[in-house]
């Protein structure tokens, strides 16, 4: 375990140097000068003067390779340098904003994972029968649908016509409902449909037959026996998902107007405002890295057979 | 049977998961519920983006006022200073403060404090969400200012400046108390200014409340106190309009026009609209052939049908023109739109000689109206021998191609900082105007360059706005870019207001109040 751990932190790594380069280059190979579009908002275009000064203050007429080492300095030190747009410390953007978009990823994981699973092992003990074909039809359709389109829809129905649950803001529970819903349907989706075929696949082991046979009851038969190993493949899509709902709430909370990591994400790939693309690149990188080794340490717990097959860490 | 049980079960798991998400979150009461009396509006962007702002907030929240405000039609009006003169050679202005005026924080206004006002902007160029703030863009060629007594201050410049009161409008000239910033000219809190409203509370990103100023030198505001919400999604911010979680949008592409079309069959709706600073068109790669024959520019331009685009694609909010200059400023000269395609075809024929050229059209692939804009530009320019392919693209990417000349026309859009007019004729249609190399326009026009220089050196107004006219009428006709149209500010409220006024920039926030 403790090798497995040294490993996985040696690979984190090697991943955020590289996510750090790709993020740093991909800023710099884009279109567009981000002095000037830093200067230039609503139809208002700078002069070549006013460029020129704000190119020499954001330390862009300096060789790429020393802003990129000047960047990587600082962020050791815990500074992600100043917002291009807004002139505000990029750390104490994401310190403010960080919450909104955890918060938010929280109730979606928690979505995604309570009904996820739960209609999977129904669809599971239930196979082709009636339960069985509408939770997949059900599924398939929410996989297919946009989650800006599902977002739109839900303000819509629930805001415009029905004014049950407020279109936008941040106050609480309420005001979480539809961005956790829309963010986490196709996720929920995916997880139903891996977690039913993998029901599926225990059902043809020997041990299910036997403790079958041996008559106990359907909660143990399913609870206890079958769902600890059916899980396996459904926590490591979990972990990846983290990952996908911390990237796509960028769209979700543009739409629902809460002011999180993501919805200023997309307002700066637009501005260019590359110390905060940077940081946010970065950052989800490093959660999205974290997470799926947190589920990786947390699978070989629950199923210690695990270590029998990667019997290199043991 | 077995169905029965696991709708039991969908129905516990919904159960846990309200159970568990409701945990650890608690109600905020005051997002709940709109005050009574909070008038509660919503904009594109935070409008109070803060201390590391140059204005810490925009003008359009009447906390600080300028020295010189822009009238509704664009025209420069008396705000903290009461009246002004320019001296004979336009080199010299003398500015009368308005008396008896206190910031929020009780300080007095006068001369010392528009001196430290100007002293802060001299320091350094400051960046802002709205125009940067620099010394030499709002007061081009200043020698000196200073006090001449408590309520009267003068500034002198190496060259004459008759315009130089548009240059100063709104942004121009905003006032703070000398005590709201600290020794390098940052904020130290809340923006203090003049104005009729307070900034009450600030919440990055999220809202701004302001309330009404009481000790307020003009007429008092007519509501107590507004909240201004920021929902960046136009749809969202039409639903909550719609929703009642807001009484009316505001600031710059508030709603679509589609938006607000719909909005227009509610009758619990209203909108408020205004000539907008910004003025679309088409820029013409005039650095090679075959759009470096001006022939071929005018061809393109007659060729268009405008009116059918605005009101088809702008359900009628935007006014055609030809003109480059926008219509918000009183410079603007009024030039009838010339459009017949008999004569397009004529022009097109004489440059093309009967041959067919096919070039790339870009577009901002965000904008999906510049789509089908383009959709209907197509045909009319097919009819004169020009094949155009549409191509979408992200707009850095497009400036780029557009600058290195690889590009037949391309769609763009110009926002009027001030109602100086120059510095937009000078950008364009100067040799050396960085917009004409920018976007690769390869225009140079003798007779431009000639009156650029002459009214640089022209102190009296009214010859300044004849040289202005002349340059108009030279633009329409010799196209360094083909305008399409001036757009316009619309914004929607609910009929609970009144007074909802909009304005070249902004609402008029003071004068809104309730309907009952």
């Amino acid at each position: 375990m403790k090798e497995y751990i040294i490993e996985k932190v040696k690979s984190i790594f090697i991943v955020l140097v590289g996510i750090s380069l790709l993020s740093f280059l991909l800023g710099v190979v884009s279109p567009g000068d981000p002095a000037e579009l830093s200067l230039s908002k609503y139809g208002y275009s700078p002069t070549p003067q006013e460029i020129e000064a704000r190119r020499v203050e954001m330390g862009l007429d300096k060789p790429i390779h020393i802003q990129y080492i000047n960047w990587v300095k600082n962020i050791l030190k815990g500074d992600f340098g100043k917002s291009f747009s807004t002139k505000e410390n990029v750390t104490d953007m994401i310190i403010r904003k960080a919450p909104v978009t955890f918060k938010l990823a929280m109730y979606s994981i928690v979505i995604t994972s309570v009904f996820g699973i739960s209609l999977g092992v129904i669809a599971g003990i239930n196979k082709n029968k009636p339960i069985d074909n509408l939770i997949k039809l059900i599924t398939n359709i929410l996989f297919s649908l946009p989650t800006f389109w599902l977002a739109l829809l839900f303000i819509l129905i629930f805001s415009e016509k029905l004014g049950i649950l407020p279109t936008s803001g941040d106050g609480g529970f309420k005001y979480m409902i539809m961005p956790a819903v829309s963010l986490s349907l196709i996720t929920m989706s995916t997880t139903a449909m891996v977690m039913r075929s993998s029901m599926i696949q225990e059902f043809g082991k020997q041990y299910y037959t036997f403790a079958k046979a041996k008559g106990i009851s359907k909660y143990d038969l399913y609870i206890k026996n079958v769902l600890p190993n059916a899980i396996l493949p459904v926590l490591t899509i979990l972990g990846n998902f983290f990952g996908s709902i911390l990237g796509g709430s960028a769209v979700v909370e543009t739409i629902f107007a809460l002011s999180g990591i993501g919805s200023y994400a997309v307002e700066s790939v637009f501005s260019k405002d590359f110390p905060y693309l940077q940081a946010y690149v970065l950052l989800t990188g490093l959660a999205f890295v974290l997470v799926t080794s947190l589920v990786d340490i947390l699978i070989i717990i629950i199923n210690p057979k695990i270590r029998l097959k990667g019997d290199i860490y043991e | 049977m077995k169905i029965k049980k696991s709708m039991k079960l969908v129905l516990l798991m919904l159960i846990m998961t309200l159970g568990l998400t409701a945990c650890g979150t608690k109600e905020t009461p005051k997002e709940e519920a709109v005050e009574e009396k909070q008038v509660v509006l919503a904009g594109r962007r935070h409008l109070a983006p803060g201390e590391e702002d140059a204005y810490y907030c925009s003008s359009i929240l009447y906390v600080w006022e300028p020295l010189v405000r822009q009238g509704e039609n664009g025209e420069p009006e008396p705000a903290l200073a009461e009246s002004w003169e320019m001296s004979k050679d336009g080199k010299e202005w003398t500015f009368n403060l308005r008396k008896n005026v206190k910031f929020h924080d009780g300080e007095d206004f006068n001369a010392d404090s528009v001196i430290a006002n100007l002293d802060r902007m001299k320091k350094e160029v400051r960046q802002s969400s709205y125009y940067p703030m620099d010394i030499d863009s709002h007061y081009p060629d200043l020698k000196a200012y200073e006090k001449i007594d408590d309520n009267t201050i003068k500034l002198v410049f190496n060259e004459a400046k008759p315009t130089q009161l548009y240059r100063m409008v709104n942004f121009g000239s905003a006032i703070y108390s000398p005590k709201n910033f600290n020794e390098e000219g940052n904020f130290n809190g809340f923006a203090i200014g003049t104005g009729p409203f307070k900034i009450k509370e600030n919440v990055k990103d999220d809202f701004v409340v302001i309330e009404k100023n009481e000790d307020y030198w003009g007429e008092k505001a007519k509501v107590e106190e507004i909240k201004i919400k920021n929902i960046p999604d136009v749809d969202t911010r039409y639903a909550a309009l719609k929703a009642g979680e807001i009484h009316g949008t505001l600031d710059l592409d508030s709603l679509t026009p589609a938006l607000a079309e719909e909005l227009k069959k509610d009758d619990k709706f209203d909108l408020a609209t205004a000539k907008s600073t910004i003025v679309k068109f088409l820029v013409l790669n005039g650095s090679k052939a075959p759009f470096d024959d001006v022939r071929l520019k005018q061809a393109v331009s007659m060729a268009l049908d405008r009116q059918d685009i605005v009101d088809t694609v702008y359900f009628g909010y935007a006014e055609p023109t030809t003109n480059l200059l926008n219509y918000s400023t009183p410079f603007y000269k009024e030039i009838k739109v010339n459009e017949n395609m008999e004569e397009a075809k004529k022009l097109a024929n004489e440059v093309l000689k009967g041959e067919r050229v096919s070039v790339d059209y870009y577009i901002s692939g965000a904008d999906v109206t510049q789509k089908t804009e383009a959709e209907m530009i197509a045909p009319l320019l097919a009819e004169i021998g020009i094949d155009v392919n549409i191509k979408p693209m992200e707009v850095s990417a497009m400036r780029e191609e557009m600058k290195a000349g690889n590009y037949g026309i391309g769609r763009e859009r110009q926002g009027l900082s001030n109602g100086e007019p120059s510095t937009i004729f000078g950008r364009f249609m100067l040799t050396s105007g960085d917009h004409n190399q920018n976007y690769s326009l390869g225009y140079s026009n003798e007779k431009v360059n000639e009156l650029m220089e002459k009214a640089s050196k022209e102190s009296d107004v009214k010859k300044l706005g004849e040289i202005y006219d002349e340059i108009q009428l030279i633009s329409t006709e010799t196209l360094p870019v083909i305008p399409l149209f001036n757009d316009m500010n619309i914004m929607g409220h609910t009929k609970d207001l009144k007074n909802y006024k909009a304005q070249i920039y902004g609402l008029d926030l003071p004068n809104i109040e309730w309907a009952k």
